[in-house]
């Protein structure tokens, strides 16, 4: 029961919370993440990447002697959640910064929202083009599918010297985004496509594309997919017979793939963001405090949502200020040196940086090479 | 001899359908239920089968437990959520048990961890060379082939040669002329859904096997494609659904090479599906 006494002290506590940025105690990041459905074990490691960083900028101070809040929701990887959740986190939260550690349909559904309110909204390893087209206030910090394909071509047809190729595409936008990058670039490096199969999400068997491959009998193999079904297709091509080169991306970055995989895994090269050899400080320091503190070891995607997280926590120390406009221009004149190397944006909000070739080594990833080419990797900017 | 190669795949892949389908298919035929939560069993069985396997270190042991646990799991389900409910309208039924089935994804998440889990070493994965011809087969592959026959011939026994066994296909034919026998109409039933569930508890142990991966999903699929081949098979026919679950696979081992530009894998079954019912609407070996 609340006595009239109270009631005032009560009003007043709710007027305080809800009067706004300006006179909350806690500077808010927002974040989005399938934490339940078929992506919950990716919107896991994104949330404990992204709760990393709003740590240690706690224990460093906070960002000029205020602390940071995160504010996350469960978007389940679908578009019809993420709305809502981006209304919530800008209407209720009053959020500073948004951060998606989701997957490409929620966070284009987000991004839209996040622009017409005018809050800077950064992607942290969501793939589709047309996310950053949202607008000037949107940004994002991993490597659009076209960008990872093309370092691919570089990769099997530069670097390991092989030429005729077979494709296996995961049918979303994520693998065929990379497909049209590997084969937009592909005959540069004087690569063939023999043969192009395509896979659904859902698919774990994949005995009928092993056996039509190992008939095309190629040089290597260009496979894009998620550790939970790429792990699956590397095992049963390997037992198959297949042994030539598998070539993956940065869906197969997971320690997961690993264990799943198991010696099926070694030799499995993929181009990805979080280079485990590293020496740069931010990339060591993340990988150690994220093994701490999940109990589990890092991957692309907590690394992702670790720089994105960082990418707003820099931008509103820089900004010195919650006006989200100051902190959007912030954003975009950002070099970052971050887990995930060393990044900064281009004109339509594109991150910049190398691509990092990781291989399975001894049950580990371990650095293979890392792709440097700028124009190469030039980010779409319109 | 890639022919032959896809063929074999997709009898693979056909044995674990008819695994899954079978039990839908059975309680379908003794109740009319759409037991969608059937797949919610399938993956209770990949789970149990890769916890106990590295528990134990012993598959063996691991799918006996697993499926005698699932079993049991499967008839307090009939149990809890069917029992209460049959004399209801079958499409209350088929509510419950696709809510069951959500919350079971959700459930095993929960319990499990949402990044799936995998056999310590996994079992089975050596490959035989048939034929000498360099096309290989995995040792889990075998067991998907072999245990779907030992599945088909061991129910075929059962319904044939047993006294329950020759109960339970009095009471699917017409249950209240079977109960006025003195036939015991509701422990048909429990062993009914004790035999379905255990047989999707192996299906759900040879996908791990195959894959060395369990994760909390992985019923999605089978959960709708399972009543797809039963409405194909003709529905409530044991031998229908052996048919339809062979062709289904075969069909998708195909199709994924020569048409998987145009339609997906699911695509493709449906499609088949949808032209069978246009050519037999009551299923391929449906009574009309």
């Amino acid at each position: 029961m609340t006595t009239p006494m109270i009631r005032p002290a009560l009003l007043g506590l709710m007027l305080a919370l809800t009067a706004g940025p300006a006179l909350a105690e806690t500077a808010k990041i927002g974040f989005n993440a399938p934490l339940t459905g078929f992506a919950a074990a990716d919107g896991n490691s994104a949330r404990i990447g992204a709760e990393l960083a709003v740590e240690q900028a706690n224990a460093d101070g906070g960002i000029n002697g205020q602390q940071i809040e995160l504010v996350v929701y469960d978007d389940q990887a679908s578009p019809k959640s993420a709305v809502p959740i981006a209304n919530k986190l800008i209407e209720k939260d009053q959020v500073v910064v948004g951060v998606s550690g989701s997957y490409s349909g929620a966070t284009r559904a987000a991004s839209g929202v996040f622009q017409a309110a005018g809050v800077p909204y950064i992607a942290a390893y969501a793939v589709h083009p047309d996310i950053t087209r949202s607008g000037d206030y949107v940004f994002r910090t991993s490597f659009v599918g076209e960008v990872q394909g093309r370092a691919g071509a570089k990769l099997i047809g530069e670097t390991l010297g092989k030429k005729r190729v077979v494709v296996i595409t995961l049918k979303n936008d994520f693998g065929q985004s990379l497909a049209a990058g590997f084969k937009e670039k592909a005959a540069d490096y004087g690569i063939e496509v023999v043969a192009e199969y395509e896979y659904g999400i859902k698919d774990r068997q994949f005995g009928a594309i092993v056996a039509k491959v190992k008939d095309d009998n190629p040089d290597a193999i260009y496979a894009s997919g998620y550790f939970f079904t790429a792990a699956p297709l590397v095992s049963q091509l390997r037992s198959g017979g297949v042994t030539v080169p598998v070539i993956g991306q940065e869906g197969y970055d997971s320690q997961k793939f690993i264990e799943i995989a198991q010696d099926n895994a070694e030799g499995i090269i993929i181009t990805t963001s979080l280079d485990r050899d590293s020496d740069a400080a931010p990339t060591r320091t993340f990988i150690e405090a994220f093994e701490g503190k999940a109990g589990f070891k890092a991957d692309m995607v907590a690394a992702s949502a670790h720089t994105a997280t960082n990418v707003a926590i820099e931008a509103m120390r820089a900004a010195g200020t919650t006006d989200r406009a100051a902190i959007r221009d912030a954003i975009a004149g950002l070099t970052l040196e971050a887990s995930t190397g060393t990044i900064s944006f281009n004109e339509l909000g594109e991150v910049q940086k190398n691509v990092q070739v990781q291989v399975v080594q001894d049950g580990d990833w371990h650095r293979h090479s890392v792709i440097s080419d700028a124009e190469l990797l030039a980010p779409p900017a319109e | 001899m890639l022919y032959l190669e896809l063929l074999i795949q997709g009898l693979v892949q056909g044995g674990i359908y008819t695994l899954i389908a079978l039990g839908l298919t059975l309680v379908y035929g003794l109740l009319r239920i759409l037991h969608v939560a059937h797949a919610a069993l399938f993956t209770l069985g990949g789970y149990l089968g890769v916890i106990l396997t590295n528990a134990t270190g012993s598959l063996a042991l691991a799918m006996v437990l697993t499926m005698l646990v699932t079993g049991v799991v499967g008839m307090g389900v009939y149990r809890v959520a069917y029992q209460p409910i049959l004399d209801k309208p079958p499409y209350v039924a088929l509510i419950a048990s696709i809510a069951l089935f959500i919350a079971s994804e959700e459930i095993y998440r929960l319990v499990f961890g949402p990044y799936g889990l995998s056999y310590d070493a996994p079992p089975l994965q050596g490959v035989i060379d048939l034929f000498g011809s360099g096309m290989y087969l995995k040792q889990a592959e075998l067991l998907v082939l072999a245990g779907t026959g030992a599945a088909l011939i061991g129910l075929h026994l059962l319904s044939t040669r047993t006294r329950i066994g020759i109960a339970w296909r009095a009471t699917v034919t017409d249950p209240e002329m079977a109960a006025s026998f003195g036939i015991r109409t509701q422990r048909v039933r429990y062993l009914n859904f004790f035999i379905g569930s255990a047989l999707a508890a192996a299906a759900g142990v040879m996908v791990a096997l195959l894959n060395n991966l369990v994760e909390p999903t992985m019923g999605s699929v089978p959960s709708y494609k399972a009543l797809a081949i039963i409405v194909l098979g003709g529905i409530g026919s044991i031998r229908g659904t052996l048919i339809a679950s062979l062709a289904l696979g075969v069909i998708e081992s195909f199709g994924t090479i020569y048409l998987g530009s145009l339609l997906d894998r699911d695509a493709i079954a449906f499609a088949f599906l949808i032209l069978v019912l246009m050519w037999r609407p009551q299923g391929l070996l449906g009574r009309t």
